[in-house]
């Protein structure tokens, strides 16, 4: 699928076939996405876990669901549990920057070298960046990255998906998490039942800036027309008839309405 | 034991009712008469009135007052809305629907359990 495309017909979609199951080659590709993502570093910090929903007996899945993604979770057939590494800096010890060094992505161009990595990036950068309050934050800004990439790709396959949170103490236990992991989401996938518009969006100029915060980055209309005529932009909610095709699916699926 | 009042006169019912009419427009609650039917054998197999159900869904902080929904008492409620359904003896789709009756009620109501 064309790339604007798949920025434009992503949504979170919230009604999956739940009776469809996701070729397994489909959700390797989710991962392979997910693992070639930008990642300050090389550091790679995002984990995931993969859980077919029919695979867990009733108890256990019910342990897994908040009230406000049971239904979600209920009829997406895949779920991809993120997590974050915060051990990955201390395991690394600047093996990760040396490594893009020696394959020519860092250069000495730029000041890079293996003994700028051990006198400077090491001990004055990572090694502390990884005892930091900032540390988990600046980790989960890069997950999420990644995390968005198997989101656009399961969008490419023609696949739904939609983030929820989960009951991280019960997922601990039931996916053998290690202590330290950082739980962030979980991406439910499947095929989409639901068609919905483009959800509304604050205005771009109370979002994005130009030289300081308060000056709007000017929007260019005809940018905005060019990404309409190549589907990045679509019809906003709701679509005619939305709420039928809601109630219509609710009934189908024998959710409340 | 009945309800003391007729169903629809209770605040939480309004509540439903205007949350229905205003997602799906029309009256649902009139248009689908199993609806109130399942909401007022709940509230008898719980000796609750609606407003009561809904209710015991809410406790108030101690230090401050603030009203907020209980997740010990929103579980509490799912289990009983379990065995109020296993008892109704309905199966599949008829049961299904008789649960989602009440969830829509207390989810109209602002309570998701």
């Amino acid at each position: 699928m064309d790339f604007l495309k798949v920025l434009g017909n992503r949504r979170s979609i919230r009604f999956f076939d739940p009776e469809r199951p996701v070729e397994r080659e489909k959700v390797q590709k989710i991962l392979e996405a997910m693992r070639i993502a930008s990642c300050a570093m090389n550091a790679h910090w995002l984990r995931a876990v993969v859980v077919y929903r029919d695979d867990l007996d009733p108890e256990t899945f019910e342990r897994l669901k908040l009230p406000v993604a049971g239904v979600v979770m209920e009829l997406a057939p895949v779920h991809i549990y993120c997590y974050g590494d915060p051990s990955v800096i201390a395991k690394d010890h600047g093996a990760s920057p040396k490594q893009l060094i020696d394959i020519g992505a860092l250069n000495p161009s730029h000041g890079w070298t293996h003994a700028f990595v051990d006198e400077f990036v090491w001990p004055q950068v990572l090694e502390p960046l990884s005892s930091s309050p900032n540390y988990p934050a600046a980790m989960s800004f890069d997950n999420g990255g990644c995390a968005t990439q198997g989101l656009l790709m399961a969008v490419n396959l023609g696949l739904g998906a939609c983030w929820t949170a989960f009951e991280v103490e019960a997922a601990k236990e039931i996916f053998a998490i290690p202590d330290d992991w950082v739980p962030h989401y979980v991406l439910n996938v499947g095929y989409p039942l639901e068609s919905p518009g483009q959800r509304p969006r604050p205005p771009f100029e109370t979002l994005y800036f130009e030289g300081r915060v308060g000056r709007p980055f000017a929007r260019d209309e005809a940018v905005v027309k060019d990404l309409e005529t190549e589907g990045m932009f679509q019809a906003p909610a709701p679509l005619p008839g939305r709420k039928d095709e809601v109630r219509r699916i609710s009934r189908k699926l024998g959710l409340a309405e | 034991m009945g309800l003391a009042e007729p169903i629809t006169s209770y605040a939480s019912v309004a509540a439903w009712a205007a949350g229905l009419s205003r997602q799906w427009g029309g009256d649902p609650l009139a248009e689908d008469p199993d609806k109130l039917a399942a909401l007022a054998a709940f509230c008898e197999f719980l000796d609750q009135d609606p407003d009561e159900l809904l209710a015991f869904c809410f406790l108030r902080r101690r230090a401050t007052g603030d009203r907020f929904a209980s997740k010990q008492r929103r579980e509490q409620l799912n289990g009983k809305l379990k065995q109020f359904v296993a008892a109704s003896g309905l199966q599949g789709i008829e049961a299904r629907r008789r649960r989602n009756h009440i969830i829509s009620f207390l989810s109209h109501n602002g309570v998701l359990i």
